[in-house]
């Protein structure tokens, strides 16, 4: 086995998963590097939480194989290293928080209650008391599934939609639980809507579309794409774009719309818009933008779209 | 298999079900005994009388109740013959298995266990003990009644008492994977429970007979589970006295299989 293998916390070959036929996951090739915080983005039926089920052995994949820690899923010491919340938390709603805790930790041999204590304290739970899960909030509940997911120290975390429901200080509170448990030299898995909040934890990211991953890209690649650019709304984009491009021909240009262009490289705006209303367009708005990762991730599934159908309209 | 059979044990311990259930059980059984010392004893035909709820012309018919019987009929009596029992345990089996679908801690045990076969091992196992609960402390609670209503009937043979707890067990233990069965492949509660209901009450097994007697081919009855807890012997006499038994372990095997199957394959 190569060195490079062994540093790799999750590696999946060619795995797919098809319902009737149809791939919901097609041949997905992902690796997780140990340590790194992996953001698995993707729209609503994209094969996300397929894809995390196949990991955390809720699904059976049609084909292809998962490696976890360099090793076959299927072995069940690595199913101890791995620690996951898919959709909804799982719990038994007429239980506490601690006895749905003492449920997992049976359930994985767990004799030493203190880790089950200690879960509940990162999680911020331990003052719940006797109050039952049906009566949680939903953002309660989902730091009982993180709590759940981080009972016997695992060394990989898959979590889907962690921070669904919670508020901004929850929201806050699982950020720098995530940060922490990275720092202590854990791989993360997560897969969220809330791209912000993921690109503030996020070191590696894997975007997929109709089960197809059609980019794995690290941070570092992430911010040197997602360039800074001016923005610039016109009553026609059609009369606006020559001209900036006959007074500089070397700057790359987006037209978003009839009326929307983006220009890169631009230092200073000012006389751009001079030019556009000293030849008479009308500008209605401008300025510099920074483009992040939602933005990333719209732009690369809109140029997929386009893509497919031949027509992209870069300058 | 021992992690998931010590969670298993641990929820039932904190869940109100398993709780219930067994009240259900013990209050049938203390009705028997209510019922039998109206009809069958002086003083209960008294107080019959007075209420109302004998006529004078069955006195006789009342007394002749108590004629053979001892404490294993009473406990038979109670619940057994009649499927009370399987309706009741069959009842906390199906609680037992779906309470991990339907709030979704099924996704924690199978990300754990990733051999399901573990996963059926461990609820046939805390369906057995929890059968096994029932039904000695049940047939406790029974003596203890027989003590109440002074010494109503006499106390059973012990050998005939252990014959008829062991085979008893092995055929609802067979029927407690029939429940599991039906949890897994529909992952229903309602089902579960509906299950229990038309297996104990015997009326699927009695429905396919009348239809398949009608061609003389009614002889299968005497294989059903159904059938041999209400019809099987209370003592051992002979070889063909463990056919309960043997029903019993041929039911748990095929359940058991069809479960192992049934959860291998389904995605959660």
């Amino acid at each position: 086995m190569s060195k490079e293998k062994e540093k790799l916390a999750v590696e999946t070959l060619s795995l797919t998963k098809s319902y009737n036929g149809k791939a919901a996951v097609n041949h997905l090739s992902m690796q997780v590097r140990q340590g790194a915080i992996y953001g698995f983005i993707g729209r609503n039926g994209a094969g996300k939480s397929t894809t995390l089920k196949m990991l955390c052995g809720l699904a059976k994949p049609t084909e292809g194989e998962i490696r976890l820690f360099g090793k076959p899923a299927e072995d069940s010491y690595m199913a101890r290293r791995l620690g996951c919340l898919i959709e909804s938390t799982g719990l038994y709603p007429n239980m506490t928080a601690r006895q749905n805790m003492m449920m997992k930790a049976k359930c994985m041999g767990l004799t030493d209650e203190k880790s089950v204590d200690r879960a509940l304290a990162s999680t911020g739970l331990s003052d719940t008391g006797s109050k039952k899960a049906r009566y949680f909030s939903m953002g309660m509940k989902q730091r009982l599934g993180i709590g759940l997911a981080l009972l016997g120290n695992p060394d990989l975390l898959i979590l889907d939609e962690p921070i669904n429901g919670l508020d901004p200080e929850g929201t806050r509170e699982v950020r720098e639980l995530l940060l922490a448990l990275s720092q202590e030299g854990k791989t993360l898995i997560i897969s969220s809507h809330i791209l912000g909040e993921l690109s503030k934890v996020a070191t590696h990211y894997g975007i997929i579309k109709e089960g197809n991953l059609v980019e794995q890209i690290d941070r570092e690649t992430l911010e040197g794409n997602c360039r800074d650019y001016f923005q610039i709304e016109v009553d026609d984009s059609k009369r606006a774009l020559p001209l900036i491009l006959e007074h500089a021909p070397q700057m790359q240009a987006e037209v978003m719309d009839d009326k929307i262009i983006r220009l890169y490289d631009l230092k200073d705006g000012a006389w751009l818009n001079h030019l556009l209303i000293e030849n008479r367009v009308q500008v209605y708005s401008s300025g510099f933008h920074h483009m992040d990762l939602e933005e990333y991730f719209l732009n690369r599934m809109d140029n997929l779209a386009e893509g497919r159908k031949g027509g992209e309209e870069h300058v | 298999m021992f992690n998931l059979l010590c969670m298993d044990l641990y929820r039932i311990k904190r869940s109100k079900f398993a709780y219930v259930c067994f009240g259900c059980l013990l209050g049938v059984i203390f009705l028997s005994y209510l019922m039998v010392w109206l009809m069958a004893t002086p003083k209960g035909q008294e107080t019959a009388l007075k209420l109302g709820m004998l006529p004078l012309n069955e006195l006789e018919e009342g007394r002749a109740l108590l004629a053979e019987a001892d404490v294993l009929a009473m406990f038979r009596e109670s619940g057994m013959d009649g499927g009370m029992y399987s309706l009741t345990f069959g009842v906390a089996v199906a609680l037992l298995v779906c309470g991990d679908y339907q709030g979704g801690f099924m996704k924690n045990i199978m990300s754990l266990h990733r051999q399901r076969q573990v996963y059926i091992g461990s609820k046939l196992m805390a369906a057995g003990i929890l059968n096994f609960l029932y039904l000695t402390l049940g047939f406790a609670f029974n003596m203890l009644m027989n003590q109440l209503f002074r010494h109503m009937v006499p106390a059973s043979d012990w050998r005939a008492t252990l014959f008829y707890l062991g085979w008893a067990w092995v055929l609802t233990t067979g029927f407690a994977a029939l429940i599991i069965l039906l949890c897994v492949l529909s992952r229903s509660t309602t089902i579960g429970v509906l299950g229990a209901v038309f297996g104990s009450s015997g009326l699927i097994v009695m429905l396919l007979h009348s239809i398949t007697s009608q061609f003389h081919l009614g002889g299968w009855v005497e294989y059903t589970i159904y059938y041999n807890l209400t019809y099987g012997p209370s003592a051992y006499a002979s070889v063909g006295d463990l056919r309960g038994v043997a029903v019993g372990l041929a039911f748990l095997a095929l359940y058991s299989a069809a479960s192992v199957v049934a959860v291998r394959k389904r995605d959660i």
